[in-house]
């Protein structure tokens, strides 16, 4: 009897192991429709690195899940490849069969823990098949377990050890058509096959080696304008898509979502899956975007905008990077809004809102508000601040950003000059000659934009020398710093909290001695300077320098929610049920401090807009200069 | 029907840039509406991208006619315009001397028609029927047959947002001109306003004195000031009957 379950076993390995290559191959020809990618096949040699270390930083910041993902996963690759040396090369070893019995013992109990928590799945978890799949992994390790528990026993069990052959033979074709048939018919277990090719070719492979935030530019001259079909897509992308497990931490992340703008990071993903397999996959069983249908009609050789997604979807996003920081799958949502956006703004001039005003401001005026470039440095005519000359030098260049326009912000301004002043720092301006740094054209698709006003700055900085650039605009930060060496221009750019951190722990600020304990307050971490820079010390040690205790929000540091202004939202200005940047006082109003520091002129903005009561909104430098000698 | 469209670049309030004028915009989105084979004219010495906008905003290609800058564009289109059966053009040029005269000399010079400050353009019969613009919201209809000549209105139509690809996909094709020399500009201060004059220097009590109670009985009024109600009523009502302001 033995000698005829092996065989069964050999044959239904062997079946499995064609299927999936089948199923593979299948889905590879979806992935094909793709733009090719300069990809490195070394990426598969730094898959396991990548599976175990850098997933492993975010699945486990819910450690149950991670833990019954381990056993499940971890059980079930075991017994796959167990089975591989005991049945597929027909080694029939019984030392490997009870290796087999505890491997399939750890993937039930996983299953199991699966099985449990999807009794009371969370909303931001997806139904339909991915609600059964524990229940089919279980009928798999029970299989395992019970086919290599008979092998080992040999053939004396009988009548009664045949019939549960038959049993475990059954059990293991039901529970293993869903790991053999998953990539080729898009089921759930399609997310093993593409997540581990999704590590060995992710889109933005220096990820892997440190943080990667930064847009990737466009080749105009090449015609390349965004995607505007799936062919557009490069076949990474396609495959990324395809490695997305649903488990909603994006959608539970994203301010858009929460506010009711009709954006869920999970329904944008599978729609690119409905998308690229032309709606032949199983139909998703989760959240829709809000307020839309959940179901797609995908019209191949059409438009993805306009077909499976609509723009009002794509103009939401804040480009917050929270669904991006929570993905444990290491999907890039935000490129994918991006590009998707570029051929909405490059091909179709389609910007809705403001959007498309401030786009033509900073095509008319190189200002996103439409200010003359003379009028950014008024505030400080009194500050006996130095206005930069070309072949001048200083040490210090104070780029102000769009905030300077902002009667609110140069508050701040003139006191971080005050602190810059007090601290002895050498640091000058670059008066009219300064432009807008191109973050908003960028995020709202208009890389052509981009592109002329970053030459043009990098241009002018050219013509000046200077050791460090400070701002205190995280987006001007970013720009500069991350997405402006890729067109040519590298420059030490310090965000200003950065700086006073510095000059804080030098003790270069001269502050007062008597000073009387100050209340505590709560910091509102931006955007562009937290999740995308790891800026989440400075300001807060700077805090602390002063003698001021944070009382952070739930939802801070790398979980802090946007203020809603990020990636043109403010301009695009997509309704919903709520506004962004109102929650984000309901986080604040929650820590009864009363107050928030705020390190971003537009933080600053969101903030104050909101109506009734609120917290005061201060900004960093504002908080130093206050407590000055 | 061949239909042109002229644009001029216009000058941006703030940085002084040249950017696509309204009023030129609207003409170009509003001749994209209307059916027939659509041409976009420019004349003047503008450089490329000054007419660049046009191109991102709807125009597929433009033909510019290069003049000197101190030249009078109005033969030069004159002449090119010939069997043009539409010329649509914006009521006023965004910036520089334009003197919002173009239009009037274009369809003299075409002996077409001309609507001045149109909001909208369609066809009735055979002939063309125009939404005009007037102060304070007010719309009249005029109707004229080909040619025309239609100066539009900046709130006639919206031209598509501006897109890279098409700027990268328009062509603006050049062709040598030659124009009549312009008037020299003459630079006048404005006149003022002439105050209006009342035709009589009377004070307004004086005149309603006048009217009841002249020397004069058939100019003047009657004071009515016994009797009833009805009794009073009914002098008035003699009144207007007897000048005929009522008639029953």
């Amino acid at each position: 009897m033995s000698f005829s379950l092996a065989h069964a076993l050999t044959g239904l390995f062997w079946l499995g192991a064609l299927l999936l290559l089948g199923g593979l191959a299948r889905r590879a020809s979806l992935w094909q429709q793709g733009r090719s990618a300069s990809v490195s096949w070394l990426g598969l040699l730094a898959m396991p690195k990548r599976y175990f270390v850098d997933i492993h930083h975010v699945v486990a910041r819910e450690p149950a899940v991670a833990r019954a993902h381990v056993a499940a996963a971890g059980g079930g690759v075991a017994i796959l490849l167990l089975s591989a040396l005991n049945y597929g090369l027909m080694l029939y070893q019984g030392w490997l069969d009870v290796l087999l019995v505890l491997m399939a013992a750890v993937m039930l109990l996983g299953a199991r823990m699966m099985q449990a928590r999807r009794l009371q799945a969370p909303p931001r978890l997806s139904q339909g098949r991915w609600q059964v799949l524990p229940a089919r992994l279980r009928l798999f390790a029970l299989g395992s377990l019970l086919a290599a528990g008979l092998l080992f026993a040999g053939p004396q069990l009988g009548m009664a050890g045949q019939l549960i052959a038959v049993v475990a033979l059954l059990m293991l074709a039901l529970g293993g058509a869903e790991l053999a048939l998953g990539i080729g018919l898009g089921w759930p277990m399609k997310h093993a096959v593409a997540g581990l090719l999704h590590l060995a070719f992710h889109p933005r492979a220096e990820r892997f080696a440190g943080k990667s935030s930064d847009l990737k530019p466009l080749n105009l001259a090449a015609g390349e304008l965004g995607v505007a079909k799936v062919e557009d897509f490069a076949w990474n992308r396609l495959l990324s898509f395809d490695a997305c497990v649903q488990c909603g931490k994006c959608e539970a992340a994203c301010p858009a979502y929460a506010a009711g703008q009709p954006l869920n990071p999970k329904k944008l993903i599978q729609d690119m899956v409905a998308a690229q397999s032309r709606g032949s996959d199983p139909a998703y069983a989760g959240n829709p975007h809000p307020g839309r249908e959940a179901a797609v009609v995908v019209k191949p050789g059409e438009d993805i905008v306009g077909s499976v997604l609509a723009a009002e979807t794509l103009w939401s996003c804040t480009t917050c990077r929270a669904c991006v920081e929570n993905c444990p799958m290491l999907i890039e949502h935000v490129d994918t809004v991006v590009n998707l956006r570029r051929h909405l703004t490059l091909s179709r001039g389609e910007v809705p809102g403001k959007g498309s005003e401030a786009l033509a401001n900073l095509r008319n005026t190189d200002t996103v508000g439409g200010y003359p470039l003379a009028v950014r440095y008024h505030w400080a005519i009194d500050l006996d601040l130095p206005v930069l000359q070309p072949g001048e030098q200083t040490e210090w260049l104070l780029l102000a950003g769009e905030g300077a326009f902002d009667m609110r912000y140069q508050r701040a301004l003139r006191a971080l000059v005050k602190v810059l002043k007090a601290a002895g720092v050498k640091v000058a301006v670059l008066g009219e000659a300064e432009r807008d740094c191109g973050d908003v054209a960028r995020r709202l698709g208009d890389e052509a934009g981009f592109q002329r006003l970053a030459k043009a700055n990098i241009a002018t900085l050219a013509q000046y020398r200077f050791a460090h650039i400070v701002t205190p605009d995280p987006h001007v930060f970013h720009c500069l710093a991350n997405e402006y060496p890729a067109l040519g221009g590298q420059f030490d750019v310090w965000h200003h909290s950065k700086l006073l951190e510095h000059l804080l722990a030098r003790r270069a600020i001269p502050l007062k001695a008597d000073a009387t304990p100050l209340p505590p307050l709560t910091f509102h971490d931006p955007c562009y300077l937290g999740r995308y820079n790891d800026g989440f010390n400075a300001p807060r040690n700077v805090l602390k320098g002063i003698g001021i205790k944070v009382v952070d929000m739930q939802r801070s540091g790398r979980d802090a929610r946007c203020c809603g202004w990020g990636g043109g939202a403010a301009f695009t200005d997509i309704p919903g049920q709520r506004r962004i940047p109102d929650m984000r006082m309901d986080d604040i109003r929650e820590t009864g401090t009363g107050r928030v520091a705020v390190a971003c002129p537009n933080c600053t903005a969101m903030l104050e807009g909101v109506v009734g009561e609120r917290a005061d909104v201060i900004e960093l430098a504002e908080l130093v200069a206050e407590r000055l000698a | 029907m061949k239909i042109a469209v002229l644009v001029s670049p216009a000058v941006h309030p703030v940085s002084g840039r040249p950017c696509a004028g309204e009023a030129d915009l609207a003409a170009l989105a509003l001749a994209q509406r209307l059916p027939g084979e659509l041409q976009v004219w420019y004349a003047g010495a503008a450089d490329d991208a000054a007419l660049a906008d046009y191109l991102a905003r709807g125009a597929d290609n433009i033909h510019s006619l290069s003049l000197s800058p101190d030249s009078d564009v109005l033969a030069a289109l004159g002449s090119a315009l010939q069997g043009v059966d539409m010329v649509l053009c914006g009521a006023r040029s965004g910036g520089g001397d334009g003197s919002g005269l173009l239009p009037y000399q274009l369809a003299e010079q075409l002996g077409a028609a001309l609507l001045p400050d149109v909001l909208d353009l369609s066809k009735s019969d055979r002939q063309w029927q125009a939404v005009q613009a007037l102060p304070k919201g007010v719309r009249r209809t005029l109707k004229a047959g080909l040619p025309l000549v239609a100066s539009v209105n900046p709130r006639a139509a919206t031209a598509p947002g501006w897109s890279y690809a098409r700027l990268q996909q328009g062509k603006i094709k050049r062709k040598a001109a030659t124009g009549a020399a312009l008037a020299p500009v003459v630079l006048e201060p404005a006149r003022r306003a002439r105050a209006l004059v009342a035709a009589s220097k009377v004070s307004g009590h004086a005149r309603m004195q006048g009217a009841i109670a002249g020397g004069d009985a058939k100019q003047a009024g009657v004071v009515v000031k016994q009797g009833d109600s009805v009794e009073k009523a009914q002098v008035v009502l003699d009144y207007l009957r007897q000048h005929q302001l009522v008639d029953f």
